[in-house]
């Protein structure tokens, strides 16, 4: 081999493919979609089981409904108790989780391959059988309180807070998933047994598997486990539609003697399903999707101010928002959201240079293979496409779709997705300071949290 | 027992000629390559008043070196759809990417940069600009984090004066500020030398892959040869205790030991001890404090996989209005009772099946096999010793774990630090117990 020349970068080597996995897809009567994918590495599974149950259904007044009935869905069934449960799973060393997005109600599971089969059994006893015993209600209410008193504690969750209360004022997510005081203390068993009964339902759910498994025959095992489970038909949810914020709105929650302002920036976002996500994505990456981004870059690595500045599209299957998290020196809050304002309207204006566009394009294509190593890596990609509706190859043709946009096509999803003169700016730390320093960014709204 | 094998990674050894160590662990299910370089140094390599600098240092690693540009490492990386990230810890601080497989050699010319070209691209400009960047990590992680200076203080505690594990990793802000370009190049020249060092690859890489290292690694300099480190000083005698006033809504209590260190059996036992202890909701403490009592809001055990010592802490975030003094003394008796009378075996069955699934959870990915292969070479120059562990795990008796609570975990050499809520500046008094409210009988 020659000598090595340290001057210039190697070049890179022949490229190797990587193509998306192929998937098994099938529908039981019942309605339940079947996504199943074979990953043989090794003997391990994840299991998934979607429904219909998410918080967007959460009635007002009732905020915290779904996503405490989520976390119900292992706390016992009509003929195991929330012990029996865990030590079930446990035993066979497995990984049970359940829970709630805005979406939907979940089981998910990493297994041993050689327990699947027990796994199934199980998901099916707590999909269909799940009965919400008082003394575990009790308990749960109350371990969700403690909970959401905890959060008053964290920056960032008490940010998170005050900013869905902005963006989303008048809906269904303006409240916080996890619930509020209030509310969880109101709910008891008969309101989730009602919802186990309305919304936990294979009609408009999805069961996914990813790993040592032989996609053909879990499709049958699927049908005799799972198909004669009846729910009612999925309801469809009301819309969130709240007004796109005029100016920006600044919300400083006080946190006296904070040793830092923990800040969170954005509005609505865009739909995962919509066509114009690949150039919204991408518009992101520069902004504040990666480490070399322009945010991390300017705050960071150019003025010091922060350990790291990240921006993404969070999505849901309605309106999930843009966000932007940081933590900055205090004494640098104004200054951290005036750049950030700058840099979004640097996207509006300037096109992305040809080299930009082409390492982040090369990112995004280059880096995929490297989500895809894991069971559980699989199975979220299988469920995106159960959540939002996706089309099955959308991963298969994800590198072309990417390499395919422009600048002008990243400008005008700019210029669409990112309004650095609508957003809602929170920022939780010593409000005197930060009011006095951010009066002249805008109209400054002070809280006590 | 479920009869499941543990995975025998197919993995090469190699040296060169300057110490440079090299781990080759090939697969080729993805065109996919993992690289690691661990660095034989931590915060255990400073000393009292420059603490925090190894973990300064890891960071000025990322701007540059004579021929890659200030903010070009990430760059260079992400574009060829890579990522990249370096960690400091106690005893190692590691550097590591995965890549397509056809980047391998972009990756090894940075790595290769930097372990013989950084000395002449450091800049004070850098050094300050990345001690900001720290000042507000630790600020962001630590001092603005509920519970966040719980672990510096309990290590203060628990490692007795002389101990390098009783400073934090990220150090002290006046340590920072303290840190010189001087104290830079001292570091490097003595640390950061390729017989100090492991470089392992896992993923997809052709048979002329030991002929590319050597070619961007032979020639970087062998460092002088290590320099002894004295006798760290012994488990210290007799109880400590403090209550840290933080801004929480909960309580917490640790009740932390020192073990015997990382590779020893019984810090697998402490490991197991941790699972059947704290690990799921049919763990003891959990079933116990979480479940039938509701003293606590949530409970955990750990190890920690260091070189010279371990610390074993349990801990428990108590619920709301909870009395940090009752769980003191429930975590206390948990641990009494097993020392008194070992875990029954259906504890023990289920915690050592949690610990397979662990072992094949972690093998997953080329990055977290890389890391291990990294881990057990610079520890033991043992790689194989990957697939061991799960025999081990599988080997220890319920026996082991009493013996290992009586001897390394009595009462009068018990660590315990309680997070308190501080009360606030209108003198509120922390949180009531929660009340059970609307609820019709079963």
């Amino acid at each position: 081999m020659s000598p090595v020349d340290r001057a210039r970068p190697p070049l890179a080597g022949e490229v190797r493919d990587v193509r998306f996995p192929a998937f098994e897809r099938a529908r039981l009567a019942n309605g339940l979609e079947l996504y199943l994918a074979r990953w043989p590495a090794l003997p391990l599974v994840n299991l998934q089981l979607l429904m219909p149950a998410g918080a967007r259904l959460d009635p007002p007044g009732a905020a915290g409904l779904a996503s405490l009935h989520g976390g119900l869905l292992d706390e016992g069934t009509d003929r195991r108790t929330a012990l029996d449960v865990a030590s079930f799973i446990e035993r066979l060393g497995g990984y049970l989780g359940t829970g709630a997005d805005w979406d939907v109600a979940y089981l998910g599971a990493t297994v041993l391959t050689a327990h699947l089969e027990a796994a199934l059994e199980l998901f099916a006893d707590l999909a269909r059988s799940s009965c919400f015993r008082a003394a575990e209600v009790d308990r749960a209410r109350r371990h969700r309180l403690a909970e959401i008193l905890r959060r008053k504690g964290q920056p960032a969750a008490l940010a998170d807070r005050f900013f869905s209360r902005v963006v989303y004022a008048g809906t269904v997510y303006a409240e916080p998933l996890i619930g509020t005081e209030e509310s969880v203390r109101k709910l008891g068993r008969g309101d989730f047994e009602s919802f186990f009964r309305r919304h936990a339902s294979p009609s408009g759910g999805a069961l996914l598997a990813v790993g040592d498994v032989d996609p053909a025959t879990l499709a049958r095992r699927a049908g005799e486990v799972f198909g004669d489970w009846q729910g009612a038909a999925a309801e469809p949810p009301a819309p969130v539609a709240p007004p796109p914020l005029d100016g920006l709105e600044i919300h400083v929650v006080d946190r006296p003697g904070s040793a830092q302002t923990q800040l969170q920036l954005g509005h609505l976002g865009i739909a995962r399903n919509h066509p114009d996500q690949p150039e919204a994505l991408l518009a992101n990456v520069v902004l504040g999707g990666n480490f070399t981004s322009r945010l991390n870059l300017n705050l960071r690595e150019k003025h010091g101010v922060t350990y790291g500045a990240h921006s993404q599209f969070v999505y849901r299957r309605e309106s999930g928002p843009l966000v932007i998290r940081l933590a900055v020196a205090t004494e640098a809050a104004a200054k951290a959201v005036r750049e950030i304002v700058a840099e979004m309207r640097r996207l509006h204006e300037e096109l992305v240079t040809a080299k930009e566009l082409r390492e982040t394009q090369d990112f995004l294509v280059g880096a995929f293979p490297t989500t895809l190593q894991t069971v559980s890596d699989l199975a979220r990609r299988l469920e995106t496409l159960a959540v939002f509706g996706m089309p099955d190859d959308y991963y298969q043709s994800f590198p072309a779709l990417l390499r395919g946009l422009t600048a002008e096509g990243v400008r005008a999803a700019a210029r669409r997705y990112l309004h650095p003169d609508g957003m809602a700016v929170v920022a939780v730390g010593p409000a005197a300071e930060l009011r006095r320093q951010l009066e002249p960014v805008g109209p400054v709204t002070v809280h006590t949290p | 027992m479920t009869d499941v094998r543990p995975v025998a990674l197919d993995v090469e050894r190699h040296e060169l000629g300057n110490g440079l160590r090299v781990v080759l662990h090939r697969d080729r299910s993805l065109p996919l390559v993992a690289l690691n370089v661990w660095y034989h140094v931590g915060s255990r390599n400073e000393s009292p008043g420059r603490t925090g600098f190894a973990h300064l240092f890891e960071h000025l690693l990322f701007q540059g070196s004579e021929h890659v540009g200030t903010n070009d490492h990430f760059r260079y990386v992400q574009q060829a759809g890579g990522t990249a990230n370096g960690s400091t810890w106690y005893d190692r601080t590691t550097y590591h990417a995965v890549l397509p497989a056809h980047q391998l050699d972009l990756a090894l010319w940075l790595e290769s940069d930097r372990m013989g070209f950084f000395l002449p691209s450091i800049t004070q400009e850098k050094l300050d600009n990345q001690r900001e960047v720290v000042l507000n990590e630790r600020r962001q992680r630590v001092e603005n984090q509920p519970y966040g200076l719980a672990f510096e203080r309990l290590h203060e505690l628990l490692y007795a004066p002389g101990h390098p594990y009783r400073w934090p990793v990220i150090g002290y802000p006046d340590d920072l500020e303290a840190a010189g370009l001087d104290d830079v190049r001292a570091f490097f020249r003595r640390f950061y030398v390729p017989d100090n060092a492991v470089l392992t690859l896992a993923g997809d890489f052709g048979d002329d892959v030991t002929e590319r290292i050597e070619r961007y690694f032979g020639d970087v300099p062998a460092g002088a040869g290590a320099e002894p480190e004295p006798e760290p000083p012994p488990p210290r005698a007799g109880e400590r205790r403090d209550a840290l006033p933080d801004r929480v809504e909960l309580a917490r209590v640790y009740v932390a030991f020192q073990m015997p260190p990382f590779g020893t059996r019984e810090w697998y036992a402490a490991d197991l001890l941790a699972t059947v202890l704290a690990d799921g909701k049919s763990s003891l403490l959990y079933e116990d404090l979480v479940y039938h009592r509701q003293l606590a809001q949530d409970v955990g055990c750990f190890v920690l996989p260091t070189e010279i010592a371990a610390t074993f802490a349990v801990t428990a975030t108590a619920a709301a209005g909870g009395d940090p003094l009752e769980l003191e003394e429930a975590l206390c008796e948990h641990l009494a009772a097993v020392a008194a009378s070992p875990p029954a075996a259906r504890h023990l069955e289920r915690a050592r099946q949690r610990l397979l699934t662990v072992h094949f959870h972690q093998l997953q990915t080329l990055e977290r096999r890389a890391d291990l292969l990294s881990h057990f070479t610079t520890f033991f120059d043992a790689p194989e010793r990957v697939g061991e562990e799960v025999r081990t795990y599988q080997e220890l008796a319920a026996d082991d774990l009493a013996a290992l609570v009586a001897a390394h975990c009595p009462p009068d050499r018990r660590t315990v630090l309680t997070v308190v809520p501080e009360r606030g500046e209108d003198g509120a008094a922390p949180a009531e117990p929660v009340a059970a409210t609307g609820e019709e009988p079963a």
